[in-house]
């Protein structure tokens, strides 16, 4: 009989322990999601900014039209929707390697570069690009939190047995890691 | 940025002349005193002398009360003196006047110095840096500008708040307690945010202990928000009402420039970002731009002093580079 109390009382305490330690994995995973989602939210804000960079800088730039027209291809695409998230991250990373070509573009272009409302779309683009980075920050570091979760003793038991994946971090890349300054992209060249 | 060299200069060429007249006041004054205390000193041991040799064996005991009552007139007398004729009333005022002033005119002509107004207990509890209730505030040599595209604020305060004891006897006690005491310094921030995010000194460590530690937090809203920069992890512990923003406002650029800002300086150092807001308080243990009793004014190492505080606060502007304004705020 005695034996039995104390194989019920451990069993309960496991149970509560894979309660927990259940729910724990559920709470970081979904902060994780959430900010991905975020990392989302930002990049659409740069994307809502690019026909207006488009519209602004295409009246100067004769040589560029074809990264132009690229760039609203890859918006259009990006915004469309139904793309996976590894699909999205490569997106991002084309649409950033592109209008950093621009911004290094725009320094053959004084009229432009002195244009009251490209200097205000390039403060814009500045703070949506600090904004993304920092969403990445807030990402990986959520992510290392789930991930530690997943990996470690006792709760990589659990995410063992129910499945929970780790997930991948955001590579910060070394421009990323200064201020994102568009207008340093000119000092340099 | 003002060299120690250039400052040096300016303390020979442009502050001197002023400097001797006030130490020369300085020293009389001292002079006074040291007189006064003497002379109260020697008439009160007049007066033990007399009472031992006399009023000791006196039959009445009026006469031993003569005594007494000289000695309390002397000592009352001496600090009236001491308060009124002997004190000059000025040389406070004149001392701000006339050298910190033109210090802060040095380190900038756009700053302007208020000796007796300070940051309002509004705005230092608007920081959030400290969450104690303040029952008592206090402050002086405000000092405000703009330098370049950045308008600051700074003056020397302190805040503190009391607790009373009640003994059995019903006796109750109120002793104050110092929440603050220093440098407090307000900047108009480069970005926009809407949330609060607090840079404490770290005093737990980075360990595993001291991570968990440094989470649990009751006092405040801000929950705590654990950067990539293990160098910066070391000094400070960063609490944030939004992770994403909290890392908006503390880039790495920005966090770097915090650490390098900190190693300077061995005092404490807390920051806080609040409606586009930079506030920072340095704590420091001796009053800031005072005038000393002891020390010669007219030497260069005391004068150096006053130089390297308001400079130390007009520095973080550069050494945050806040005039960096690629934002959308100008």
């Amino acid at each position: 009989m005695e034996g039995g109390t104390g194989l019920l009382i451990a069993l309960g305490v496991f149970v509560l322990f894979a309660i927990l330690g259940y729910n724990r994995l559920i709470r970081l995973r979904n902060m994780a999601d959430k900010a991905f989602a975020s990392i989302d939210a930002m990049a659409k804000k740069r994307y809502d900014l690019i026909p207006n960079l488009v519209a602004t800088v295409q009246q100067y730039m004769q040589h560029e039209r074809a990264t132009l027209t690229e760039i609203t291809e890859m918006r259009a695409k990006a915004v469309s929707g139904n793309l996976s998230d590894n699909e999205k991250v490569d997106l991002d990373n084309k649409i950033s390697r592109a209008m950093g070509g621009i911004m290094v573009a725009v320094e053959n272009y004084p009229d432009l570069k002195a244009n009251q409302n490209f200097i205000q779309l390039q403060g814009s683009l500045n703070e949506v690009e600090e904004q993304l980075s920092a969403a990445r920050r807030a990402y990986n570091a959520a992510v290392t939190d789930y991930n530690n979760a997943c990996q470690m003793f006792p709760s990589n038991v659990f995410a063992m047995v129910f499945n929970f994946r780790t997930k991948r971090l955001f590579e910060i890349s070394e421009q990323e890691r200064q201020n994102v300054d568009v207008k340093s992209l000119f000092r340099s060249s | 940025m003002k060299t120690l060299q250039e400052f040096e200069a300016f303390f020979q060429k442009e502050m001197m002349a002023d400097l001797k007249i006030l130490d020369q006041r300085r020293r009389d004054q001292v002079k006074r005193y040291t007189w006064i205390v003497l002379l109260t000193l020697l008439g009160l041991l007049l007066c033990v002398v007399l009472y031992l040799n006399f009023g000791r064996h006196s039959h009445s005991s009026a006469a031993g009360y003569i005594y007494l009552i000289t000695g309390l007139a002397i000592l009352i007398t001496s600090a009236i003196v001491m308060s009124t004729w002997a004190r000059d009333k000025t040389f406070y005022q004149d001392f701000k006047q006339k050298v910190i002033e033109p210090i802060v005119g040095f380190v900038s002509p756009d700053l302007q110095y208020e000796p007796r107004n300070f940051i309002g207990a509004d705005s230092f509890q608007r920081s959030r840096i400290f969450m104690k209730t303040v029952d008592r505030y206090t402050g002086d040599d405000m000092v405000q500008g703009k330098i370049d595209k950045t308008q600051i604020w700074f003056s020397e305060v302190k805040a503190e708040y009391k607790s009373t004891t009640t003994d059995n006897k019903g006796h109750t006690k109120t002793t104050w307690h110092t929440i603050f005491k220093g440098l407090f310094f307000i900047a108009d921030f480069n970005k926009h945010f809407q949330t609060s995010t607090v840079v404490l000194p770290n005093r737990l460590g980075k360990g595993v202990l001291g991570n968990f530690l440094n989470k649990m937090n009751w006092v405040r809203r801000e929950k705590h928000v654990r950067l990539e920069d293990p160098e910066f992890n070391k000094h400070f512990v960063v609490y944030g009402e939004d992770q994403i923003e909290a890392r908006y406002v503390l880039s790495t650029a920005l966090m770097q420039r915090l650490t390098e800002f900190r190693k300077k300086h061995p005092n404490p150092i807390y920051v806080s970002f609040v409606n586009s807001f930079l506030y920072i308080a340095i704590a420091y243990q001796k009053d800031l731009f005072e005038p000393t009793w002891f020390k010669k004014l007219t030497r260069f190492s005391l004068v150096k002093e006053y130089f390297e505080d308001i400079q130390l606060a007009v520095s973080i502007v550069e050494e945050l580079n806040l005039n960096n304004r690629i934002w959308t705020k100008q």
